[in-house]
């Protein structure tokens, strides 16, 4: 079934349009091409022949929940490939470039078993050098990602005290260090209080400047009116509004 | 309470027939049965004297039974503790008004079905062999099932009531409970040499938990004791050994009843001591040792610091990143200082070394159970580092770990014996650590495993 999807701003809620005055596009040199994708559990189809082309700006899925938008964060995000259908990476096809992909990815999951008896700074330092990074430089970074969504005050604690809404953001803030061209976020903002949640969208669309950011998210009125593109998922279909 | 305790019983018996490790751990004890069972020499050597004892029935049965306490006590733990029952939704079900006694109850009879299920594969394992070993002597399936029953039943009750004990309080649901597991273990097994000699009595047999010394010791012939089990020199011929005598010798048989009746009430005791899962408010301010340990401040923020850059050498920075966390904590670093001074001062391989290697058990474990946490290895499969790299960094800091506590035993006594000890057995440590924790998702399975080794690392001559 495929549906159509508004892109007006919601009445209530969060004021994104007083942090960024219109789309947050620019020119970028980075694409993150969908081409037919779809995707089966066994005999059940999540995702069909869903074609799209990501490119730097903010770009939101929407949809009711079980529709397929987490499925198709986790393709973006290379944890799953597509049944069918490809996926570029400026235009060379995965899984050859997933490689080339992953030196610039970051991906925020919905849930994760965070280490419990480290610290967020420990856990972050260990994303840090998976990803191939300065852990010096990615230990200053992560103090000033903390610091912007009110965590940073709390990152020598271990994970173990920490509230479903400091997960969350401790989750969010290991997706965005390094340079991040492509950041693939579930649901980022769930959990979080107007204020915090604010603030993470500010972050965001800072970063959609010269990155890819696709998220899901249940904000989509509020944020829309910054958004690039938002493509409503809807019973494994997929319809644009731009 | 029964429909509690019924309740609780069926879930978790739905739960265990669902998990493929229970096939595992039936498919284990006869296979491993075949292999330790003394069969000309071959095996583990049951002596009496300096003889092998002739393979009867009963004594077949009592073999089997040796096999529980050694091999299966440790294995069928390691099923029970990581099985998917531990995973109760206790959120939910310790805010409801159900007896906690009811629901010990219920999960300690799954958990003695389950292990009585692994005994009665052992048993029909035990007759196979018996068809094949104990011809041309009387061959009797009843005689191989009574002493093999006797003798394991009661032990396997008394694990499952541990297990269900060490899920009550905060304090055994941890590394710690592993570690005390262990040490009862072994206890088990070396405890009972103390009554080797004596007569047999409900009091002597109380002593012998894993149930096998007085069916060894009674029926031999000429004064009780003196039997080895384990990798004793044997002279050639065989020894008449009794074994039913020392199965119906005074007090045996009472033993066993009552350890079983122990294993019930530890399982009830475990429902009255419970303690829920949610997390304990500190009262007060925090003392000076829980602030020392704590890891500070952090360093003020600098607010428009640029995106990390690449690590010029990434590999050596991932390892140095596995070494930090490997050795994560104040309490690790103060222990781990006083492992190599002590290095410098006292016996490597027997003395420091072993300490090492059991703090790295401890050390390495948790690091690799949490690395390998299944929707942890989600996330980190997406970074450049495949988690293969990560692996391999990981044993690299593990070696870098023991040479670096081996350094002042090294700067002593200059050898290239000492530094190959610290490198092996660091890497070996590390590469069993990551294995077991990549196939299990946990720190449960390496810790358990590595403190098993590091009890033959730490008494091998």
């Amino acid at each position: 079934m495929v549906s159509a999807c508004a892109s007006d701003a919601g009445a209530a809620g969060i004021p994104y349009q007083e942090l960024e005055a219109g789309v947050v596009k620019s020119g970028g040199d980075v694409s993150l091409e969908l081409r037919g994708i779809s995707k089966n559990y066994g005999r059940k189809s999540v995702l069909a022949e869903v074609s799209h082309t990501f490119t730097p700006g903010l770009t939101l899925l929407t949809g009711p929940s079980g529709a397929g938008k987490s499925t198709l964060l986790r393709m973006i995000a290379t944890v799953e490939k597509p049944t069918r259908g490809d996926i570029l990476w400026n235009g060379a096809r995965l899984p050859a470039a997933r490689g080339k992909l992953r030196t610039t990815l970051g991906y925020a999951p919905q849930a994760v078993d965070l280490p419990e008896d480290l610290t967020a700074r420990e856990f972050a330092m260990h994303m840090a050098a998976l990803k191939g990074l300065s852990l010096r430089a990615a230990d200053k970074q992560f103090g000033a990602i903390t610091d912007a969504i009110g965590l940073h005050a709390d990152i020598n604690n271990r994970i173990a005290s920490f509230s479903g809404g400091m997960r969350r953001r401790l989750i969010f803030a290991q997706a965005l260090l390094g340079a991040r061209r492509v950041l693939a976020l579930d649901e980022p903002t769930a959990e979080l209080d107007a204020e915090t949640a604010r603030k993470l969208g500010a972050l965001l669309l800072e970063r959609a400047r010269d990155a890819i950011v696709v998220m899901t998210t249940h904000l989509a009125d509020e944020l829309a009116p910054s958004a690039i593109a938002v493509l409503r998922v809807e019973a494994g279909m997929v319809a644009h509004s731009s | 309470m029964t429909t509690v305790m019924r309740s609780s019983l069926a879930t978790s018996l739905a739960r265990y027939r669902r998990s493929w490790g229970l096939w595992l751990l039936l498919l284990i004890a006869p296979i491993g049965a075949r292999y330790m069972l003394p069969i000309d020499g071959t095996g583990v050597i049951i002596a009496i004297g300096n003889q092998l004892p002739e393979m009867t029935s009963p004594f077949l049965g009592v073999s089997l039974g040796i096999v529980v306490s050694t091999l299966m006590l440790p294995i069928a733990w390691l099923y029970l503790r990581s099985n998917t029952t531990r995973r109760q939704p206790w959120q939910i079900e310790e805010i409801t008004p159900a007896s906690r006694v009811a629901i010990a109850l219920g999960r300690f009879g799954a958990d003695v079905l389950v292990l009585l299920a692994m005994l009665a594969a052992l048993t029909v394992a035990g007759w196979f062999l018996g068809w094949l070993l104990v011809p041309p002597r009387p061959f009797n399936l009843a005689e191989i099932a009574f002493a093999l029953w006797l003798v394991a039943a009661p032990a396997l009750m008394g694990l499952a009531a541990l297990r269900v004990l060490f899920d009550a309080r905060p304090l055994l649901r941890s590394g710690f409970g592993d570690f005390l597991y262990f040490v009862l273990w072994i206890a088990s097994i070396a405890v009972p040499a103390a009554t080797q000699g004596q007569s047999p009595s409900f009091a002597t047999n109380m002593v012998d938990f894993a149930g096998f010394v007085t069916p060894l010791q009674y029926g031999a012939p000429g004064e009780p004791g003196d039997f080895a089990i384990g990798g004793a020199d044997v002279e050639p011929g065989h020894v008449q050994l009794d074994v039913m005598a020392g199965l119906l010798s005074p007090g045996y048989i009472a033993s066993r009843w009552a350890w079983a009746a122990i294993a019930v009430a530890i399982a009830a005791l475990a429902g009255l001591i419970y303690r829920p899962h949610l997390t304990r408010r500190r009262r007060g301010k925090p003392g000076r040792l829980t602030t020392w340990l704590a890891a500070g401040p952090p360093p003020r923020a600098i607010a428009d610091a640029p995106p990390a850059r690449r690590a010029s050498l990434a590999w050596l920075n991932l390892v140095g990143a596995e070494f930090k966390l490997i050795g994560s904590g104040r309490a690790f670093w103060l222990l781990a200082a006083s492992i190599a001074v002590a290095s410098a001062l006292v016996d490597f391989r027997h003395m420091a070394s072993p300490a090492a290697l059991l703090l790295l058990a401890f050390a390495l474990s948790a690091h690799a159970g949490r690395s390998e946490a299944r929707g942890l290895l989600r996330l980190t499969k997406t970074a450049p580092f495949a988690p293969m790299a990560r692996r391999a960094a990981f044993v690299a800091a593990g070696a870098g770990w023991t040479t670096l506590l081996a350094l002042p035993a090294l700067v002593r006594a200059p050898a290239l014996d000492t530094l190959g000890l610290a490198v092996g057995t660091g890497a070996a440590a590390a590469l069993i650590a990551s294995a077991l924790a990549s196939v299990s998702g946990s720190a449960f399975a390496p810790r358990l495993v590595l403190l098993v080794l590091w009890y033959g690392y730490f008494s091998a001559p």
